[in-house]
């Protein structure tokens, strides 16, 4: 489903963040991305989303070549992606409510269906109370779970989870990534990037260790926080 | 379609009224920018009253020899009735030159009693003619040089004149050349305020575009809803300066009248008012999208 072949990735300052990457992860399969801060982790993801384009080598997603695509193609590929972030990056000036229908109205969602799912979403994530909040009405967790309904509404088929836990505590950082293994239950494929150990190891899933740019290990089940 | 257009126009209204001090701030600007507009246009029509005041004031008269018959004269009059640049011919006999001198002077003793000595009308027949233009009044001196009747007469005043309608002439051209220039210069310096005000309110948001760039909207998608809140702008800042330019027009316009008498502003703005609200509005809302088109685009690039 997702491959990347050779993947080499520099920044403007020359800061070379990812060193020929090979990787293959499969449909519905929940991979942890681990290690320190500026490992590559989260340049992994950002490749994804086509916010930047590989210096060298292929990123695919069901065999697409993300390189090949037209600045028209590149939304119709972020609506196959949901993605959650650490500084969660939710729309200030939109409710909880219309923050989730946002997602959900750029796929070309009719009113209706609009009206009927968003609360759903929002209940499952245990904001059924919270529909009309604004983000700055929210605790950290709130606002976290809420970005995991923005991201679970069009139903994706990968979740891109780039240190979700960062800003929460214990709590609600084993919440969000119990609200992670659901969705990965229901056939959505989640990679998320952390350096969380205790997180990693309580999941006990597929575990890639990255450091300096490179996948140093890769323990495809039953995988620990290891660097 | 519709249900698209519907959510563009909510998610903008939303946008206007959730920014509500942005909104405000950059509404206002805008209504500064409108408000100059106007002054712009009133200080036109000002001037072009100013210019056509000064041509109104201006003509030239051909006297006739004392000899000449009013047969001749009216010949005359009906040749130079003819020319095209020829707006009014106006003949003034002799008896009609006295009694006009006379009602004129009527309050000096001197020329009263001088004038009852006298055993004969010494003042002459004239035609006072006015041109369309003044720059035509050569063409009608060249013209009555060459006509047969030229020795009937006696003098034309426009060589007198000559210098007084050279300097209307520049001064009109002055007035309407620079008038025109200011006009256009304080006008891009209005576009630019305001063009740069919606920028830094875009500025502002750009976390929340590429956010929204990011969740797979489109570029239509998210820069649609900010050309409405820059529409709306342009409509709230249009009704403002409407509210505000009218009563002061209203109170200017009879101390603007004590210096020039034809020169109704309010009169001006009121028989021309829907020109004007036209103008208004479509200059807030087209300045409001655009400068909302231009600024977004930089942010949509994620």
């Amino acid at each position: 489903m997702i491959e990347y072949r050779n993947v080499c990735t520099t920044y403007e300052d020359s800061f070379r963040a990812l060193s020929n990457v090979n990787l293959h992860i499969k449909e519905g399969e929940f991979v942890s991305l681990v290690g320190p801060s500026g490992a590559g982790k989260s340049t992994l993801i950002r490749l994804l989303t086509r916010e930047i384009s590989p210096d060298e080598g292929q990123v695919l997603v069901d065999g697409v070549n993300l390189a090949d695509l037209s600045g028209g193609d590149i939304p119709l590929l972020r609506r196959k992606i949901g993605t959650i972030f650490q500084d969660f990056r939710l729309l200030s000036n939109k409710n909880a409510f219309e923050n989730v229908a946002f997602a959900l109205e750029v796929c070309g969602a009719s009113k209706e269906e609009v009206e009927s799912d968003v609360p759903k979403v929002l209940g499952i994530v245990g904001l059924g109370s919270k529909v009309k909040s604004f983000p700055h009405q929210m605790s950290g967790g709130e606002k976290q779970r809420l970005a995991i309904a923005r991201a679970l509404i069009h139903r994706p088929k990968i979740i891109l989870a780039d240190e979700p836990t960062g800003n929460l505590d214990m709590v609600n950082s084993y919440d969000v990534v119990k609200l992670l293994l659901k969705i990965n239950e229901l056939g959505t494929t989640v990679i998320l990037a952390t350096h969380n150990d205790k997180i990693v190891n309580s999941i006990g899933r597929r575990v890639i260790s990255m450091d300096s740019g490179k996948i140093v290990r890769d323990q495809v089940e039953e995988g620990k926080y290891i660097l | 379609m519709k249900e698209s257009l519907k959510r563009i126009w909510s998610a903008g209204w939303l946008n206007f009224k959730r920014n509500s001090y942005l909104s405000l701030g950059t509404t206002g600007v805008m209504v500064l920018v409108l408000l100059l507009f106007s002054a712009l246009m009133a200080i036109n029509f000002l001037s072009l009253r100013v210019v056509s005041s000064l041509q109104e004031k201006v003509d030239i008269t051909a006297y006739f020899k004392s000899n000449a018959t009013e047969e001749e004269i009216m010949n005359i009059k009906n040749d130079v009735s003819g020319l095209e640049e020829v707006v009014r011919v106006e003949y003034i006999s002799r008896e009609q030159a006295l009694e006009g001198f006379k009602a004129s002077h009527a309050g000096d003793i001197l020329i009263q009693e001088s004038l009852a000595e006298l055993d004969s009308n010494p003042l002459q027949a004239s035609l006072n003619i006015k041109a369309t233009e003044t720059s035509q009044y050569v063409s009608i001196v060249t013209y009555l040089e060459a006509n047969k009747f030229r020795s009937l007469i006696d003098k034309i005043n426009f060589y007198e004149n000559e210098e007084v309608i050279r300097r209307v002439e520049s001064i009109s051209g002055g007035l309407q050349n620079w008038g025109f220039i200011l006009t256009m210069a304080l006008a891009l310096v209005a576009v630019l305020v305001n063009f740069n005000t919606i920028r830094l309110t875009i500025y502002n948001q750009r976390q929340e575009i590429e956010i929204m760039k990011l969740v797979g909207g489109s570029s239509w998608h998210i820069k649609a809803p900010y050309l409405v809140e820059g529409g709306l702008y342009g409509v709230f800042a249009a009704i403002i300066t409407l509210v505000i330019f009218y009563p002061v027009i209203y109170l200017a316009s009879p101390k603007l009248e004590i210096l020039m008498p034809n020169a109704s502003l309010m009169g001006y703005f009121v028989s021309n008012a829907l020109q004007y609200i036209f103008l208004v509005f479509s200059a807030g809302i087209l300045l409001g999208v655009i400068s909302s088109a231009v600024a977004i685009k930089r942010f949509l690039k994620v």
